[in-house]
């Protein structure tokens, strides 16, 4: 124990049972580092000096130091216990927020389990009703085509008439002779009819308003191309053996009006709306 | 003497001051309490050894604090602040039951 600095005074036994602690081979010295580290304890400065200096400035030094000891003890204390309150309740604001979204957690698969049993008891409803539904569908789309709602295409022939070439006077296309043309597609065994492009429904009227035909409430202009839906073998014919056919050979052959028959492979009409507000459905009728 | 009448001075200026650590000096502040109370441990058995000197404490005291603070503030640039703390509270924890025990003999000869 060379650098104690307390060699003078009287050892105690404690101290002299640490002095005899065999030295430890490769370390500091002949110390091991334990032993180095208790050796050393006090700095070895204190007994570099053989007279203390007790100057009236450096007691004012130890006195500013040992506040400055006594400051930074208390502050370290006092953060450590304060961050301790913070971390606390920041803990118990955490457990908070925990509880309240197993809460939420909780709501949401409640509701979740009502809505998969709903789910589940309108599946087995929409089973039951699919035989019905389909039927319905089907039963719905034909009578759409046959009202003239619904957008339709086949094959067909398209009837192209207007009026005689420099003709005058009665020489020109009335509503009279396009509903007697369509009155004949449809005698003829047509299953939808167009004049251009507008759908002739079951509300449809052919009318002449003023100098121009309308159909559906709108003006048609010339030539008037008439496109009919149907068997394309036997449409034409059948439509020529009409009296309402006659009629427009008459017109063609005599007045000279146009009237073009050709028979087309793709037929396409558009649906119409068909608005109703005052008729409604008489109950107990299946049909 | 000096010694309560600082320590009576330092609990009336915290008390006064309230002083608030800084966030960035916050992780070197027990590491450099650690490293005071072993200087001034050091320096009460040298008092009681009767070697003690002002000049030696104030300056271990500053020394002390400032190397412990920069060990950790380089651990903690190195990635190895926790180990090196580690290392310097046993070293001082040791110095400081040494210190202790010497103090406890002189005080009650036992």
């Amino acid at each position: 124990m060379p650098a104690d600095g307390s060699a003078p005074l009287a050892r105690p036994p404690g101290h002299a049972r640490q002095a005899t602690a065999p030295p430890v081979p490769g370390s500091t010295g002949d110390l091991g580092l334990l032993e180095y580290v208790t050796a050393h304890a006090v700095d070895d400065d204190y007994a570099g000096t053989d007279r203390p200096d007790r100057s009236a400035q450096t007691r004012t030094a130890t006195l500013v130091v040992i506040a400055l000891f006594v400051v930074l003890l208390i502050t370290a204390a006092t953060q450590t216990s304060r961050n301790a309150v913070s971390d606390s309740a920041e803990r118990a604001d955490l457990g908070r927020q925990v509880s309240a979204r197993r809460n939420d957690l909780a709501g949401k698969q409640s509701r979740i389990k009502a809505l998969s049993r709903q789910i589940s008891g309108l599946n087995a409803s929409l089973s039951g009703n699919a035989k019905l539904s389909g039927g319905t569908r089907a039963r719905l789309s034909l009578l759409g085509i046959a009202a003239g709602t619904t957008a339709v295409r086949g094959p067909g022939v398209v009837v192209t008439v207007d009026n005689a070439v420099n003709g005058s006077g009665r020489q020109v296309v009335l509503d009279t002779d396009l509903q007697q043309l369509v009155n004949g597609l449809w005698r003829a065994g047509a299953e939808a009819i167009g004049i251009n492009g507008e759908r002739i429904t079951s509300l449809t009227a052919i009318r002449q308003a003023g100098e121009a035909i309308t159909v559906n409430y709108a003006d048609l202009s010339r030539p008037y191309v008439v496109s009919a839906i149907g068997n394309p073998a036997t449409l034409a014919a059948r439509f020529a053996a009409t009296p309402n056919g006659q009629t427009w050979l008459d017109l063609h052959q005599q007045l000279g009006l146009r009237f073009d028959v050709t028979v087309a492979a793709r037929v396409e009409l558009p649906g119409a709306q068909a608005n109703l507000r005052v008729a409604q459905v008489m109950k107990g009728n299946n049909r | 003497m000096i010694a309560i009448l600082g320590m009576v001075l330092g609990v009336v200026a915290g008390l006064i001051f309230q002083p608030n650590v800084p966030l960035w000096l916050e992780p070197y502040l027990p590491i450099a309490v650690v490293a005071a109370m072993d200087a001034v441990f050091g320096a009460l058995r040298a008092f009681f050894d009767g070697i003690f000197s002002d000049k030696v404490f104030v300056i271990s005291f500053v020394s002390n604090v400032v190397i412990a603070g920069l060990i950790v503030f380089i651990g903690d640039k190195l990635g190895v602040g926790a180990q090196l703390s580690t290392g310097v509270i046993v070293v001082l924890g040791i110095r400081i039951f040494t210190n202790v025990a010497a103090i406890r003999r002189h005080l009650f000869h036992a």
